[in-house]
């Protein structure tokens, strides 16, 4: 209902949480209760310098998941999927972005996430977008090295795509044991004996190559340097839909870097 | 002769089929609906599956075909267990998303339609392959073997080579209309049965679910781009194809028949084409819309459905926040992603044009063609500005010199001088001053 009296208004705070989702769903409860907006949340493991109070939000289950109900219900489920998917990219400030929108988005109700022209939905779709294309994008560009027993992988992803490649891998080795390392956000996805699970990881081992590997991986460079056509070279078009910061993870191409 | 090898051979001579996508086959984990591609070579073509040729042996004397039987080169084949191995390994390793397998013609037609289904037959039933297969069928093999191979695959597809029955005749001897149109209007049939099929039992066995594909080489002989699209659009209703793929004829063989070794492949025509084609199969262009017989080829310097506006412009202004879908698909600048969101973000609000821009729309162009709340209808627009704002900066990227492939077309007999103009600056002035005048 817009024109109605909002539910927060900013105040001269700081929140800090411990960086996962049901953490930002008790901060946003938090808001709503002491209608309060922050100036800023913030992970704990990065403490702020500043004069401001710091508030550190410790983060309730129960809390968490009467906020998740609370967006498909009184707003609607592509709400709550916009929010959830926006949460693992890498846009700036995203959980006061999120905050924001949220807090509106009781006001105005499910409407909102469709005003696609809207400058903060915008940003947020944009986001998801964003997120959703690299974890499509990686779907093909990712290479498993045959470790023995065990198929392995490594991508550097600026959003954190493993939950949205891990159906699509799931499904597609059901009968393989691989394990995927996300660099960047130093988590790994592994899938044995039909069960996945998520991992933190700070490092994995350089997986040691047989021959029988070394020949697939060189059948497979001569077969991409051959299918290429000479009269029509075009590294421009090749780097368009191939961007560069994908190369180092990539069998075929880590060379020519 | 080692795999190594074999696969160098078979991959060189399969390189020229311009069709490499997986798109259309719905199962989840196995190929995503939309396609996927798993990595793009240097001529920036997608590579998502392992195209290779079953072997590179013969009968046929093709005249534009790198393993026509005149030709000397080095010949190898593949055995049906390497090649589903080496599939198996690729696909394990997320190398690829399936295989495409086409063949050269040994002893006849049948007997290298029964290799290529002992192929697949060892992939789905033995290795219990279910990643994505695209299959050629050979011109002139029996029905039978179709039925069969339909069935073990995801795409299949019959080339129809080239524009015209003359053009076939002159350069593909050996190939007829008739051996390449029978097996395609079998596969619309068995697809359109098979549909009909599965509603009623759902566990009914699958006629290559993704449909049909075709391909054919541009510019080895004289069709017009309006003889060419009116093929396309022809086979698109006829026979249900998915797509139609053009490839431009890159020389590899001498022949009197044929453009000269040194010809330059007609890169940016084949780029018009695909903007035609696309134009027809998802913005409900026809192709009599596109061209004419009085306008049969392509403006190089305008894209396909720019040039349709600005001959059209009577049909616009189009108002964003009242326009149906199919009036906004018109615009240049909108296409079906932006005119999808624009009819769900007008119910929630009116559209300006700061709307429009997030919504995705290109501007630059759409600004002539649109209205918007805070963008009224404007007095008559200068025709040079809009031409200045349309004209596809690509057309330089394919090299001034291909420009002049389109010499017969009348709009552009007054562009010698952008032959020999020295920069793209100097060209696009050029250009921009002949097209205002022309339109």
């Amino acid at each position: 209902m817009p024109g109605s009296k909002p539910l927060a208004r900013p105040a001269n705070v700081i929140f800090t949480y411990d960086g996962s989702f049901p953490g930002f769903l008790c901060c946003v409860f938090e808001s709503v209760y002491t209608h309060q907006i922050p100036l800023e949340i913030m992970v704990e493991d990065q403490p702020p310098i500043s004069l401001m109070e710091v508030r550190r939000i410790s983060t309730d289950q129960d809390r968490a998941e009467r906020v998740r109900v609370s967006i498909s219900k009184k707003i609607s489920p592509r709400t709550l999927e916009l929010v959830t998917t926006v949460f693992f990219t890498c846009l700036e400030e995203k959980e006061r972005k999120l905050l924001c929108f949220l807090l509106r988005a009781y006001r105005e109700g499910g409407g909102l996430v469709w005003r696609m022209g809207d400058p903060e939905v915008s940003a947020l779709l944009a986001a998801e977008k964003h997120l959703l294309g690299e974890a499509h994008l990686l779907k093909g560009f990712l290479r498993f090295t045959d470790a023995g027993n065990m198929l392995v992988s490594t991508i550097t992803p600026k959003n954190f795509v493993l939950p949205f490649l891990a159906r699509h891998f799931t499904l597609r080795y059901d009968k393989e044991q691989f394990l995927i390392f996300d660099q960047t956000h130093k988590a790994a996805l592994l899938y044995q004996h039909g069960q996945a699970e998520f991992l933190q990881v700070d490092n994995i081992p350089e997986p040691t190559i047989s021959p029988q590997e070394e020949s697939y991986q060189a059948l497979w460079k001569r077969f991409y340097n051959t299918i290429a056509i000479e009269g029509r070279e075009n590294h421009r078009c090749r780097m368009t839909h191939m961007p560069k910061r994908y190369w180092k993870n990539m069998l075929e191409v880590r060379d020519l870097l | 002769m080692d795999l190594m090898e074999k696969l160098t051979i078979l991959t060189d001579s399969a390189k020229y089929d311009a069709a490499c996508t997986s798109s259309g086959a719905n199962r989840p984990g196995k190929t995503t609906m939309a396609g996927c591609c798993h990595s793009f070579s240097a001529d920036g073509r997608c590579v998502t599956l392992l195209k290779v040729l079953m072997t590179n042996h013969c009968i046929y004397d093709c005249k534009y075909c790198v393993n026509n039987s005149s030709n000397d080169c080095r010949r190898a084949t593949f055995t049906p267990e390497e090649l589903a191995e080496l599939t198996i390994e690729f696909y394990r390793r997320n190398y690829i998303e399936g295989l495409f397998l086409s063949s050269g013609v040994i002893r006849n037609p049948d007997y290298t339609m029964e290799r290529i289904i002992q192929v697949m037959e060892l992939l789905r039933h033995h290795h219990n392959f279910w990643g994505y297969i695209h299959a050629k069928t050979i011109p002139g093999a029996s029905p039978d073997l179709i039925r069969r191979l339909g069935l073990l695959v995801d795409r299949i597809s019959v080339n129809i080579e080239l524009p015209s029955e003359q053009s076939l005749k002159q350069l593909a001897p050996h190939k007829t209309k008739a051996a390449i149109l029978t097996p395609m209007k079998q596969i619309a049939l068995e697809s359109g049965q098979n549909r009909r099929d599965i509603a009623v039992y759902k566990a009914a066995p699958k006629f290559a679910p993704a449909g049909q594909a075709t391909q054919m080489i541009i510019g080895a002989s004289p069709e017009s781009d309006y003889q060419i699209i009116r093929l396309a659009s022809a086979m698109y209703q006829k026979y249900d194809l998915k797509r139609v793929f053009y490839s431009a004829y890159i020389p590899t063989v001498t022949d009197s028949l044929l453009p000269a070794l040194d010809t330059k492949p007609p890169l940016l025509r084949e780029h018009r084409l695909y903007q035609a084609d696309w134009l027809m199969r998802k913005y409900n262009f026809g192709a009599e819309e596109l061209l004419s017989p009085e306008t049969p080829n392509f403006n190089p310097y305008l894209d396909p459905k720019c040039n349709w506006a600005i001959q059209n412009m009577h049909f616009f202004p189009v108002d964003v926040n009242r326009a149906s879908e199919a009036e906004l698909l018109r615009v240049p600048g909108i296409g079906p992603t932006s005119a999808r969101r624009i009819l769900v973000a007008r119910r929630n609000g009116k559209l300006g044009m700061a709307e429009l821009k997030r919504l995705g729309a290109v501007l630059k162009r759409a600004q002539y063609f649109i209205l918007a709340t805070d963008w009224p209808r404007h007095t008559r627009v200068n025709r040079e500005l809009i031409v200045r704002a349309l004209i596809d900066p690509n057309v330089f990227a394919f090299g001034v010199e291909q420009l002049s492939l389109f010499g017969d077309s009348p709009a552009f007999q007054l562009l010698p001088a952008a032959k020999e103009a020295e920069t793209v600056t100097e060209a696009v002035e050029e250009a921009v001053s002949c097209l205002a005048v022309n339109l």
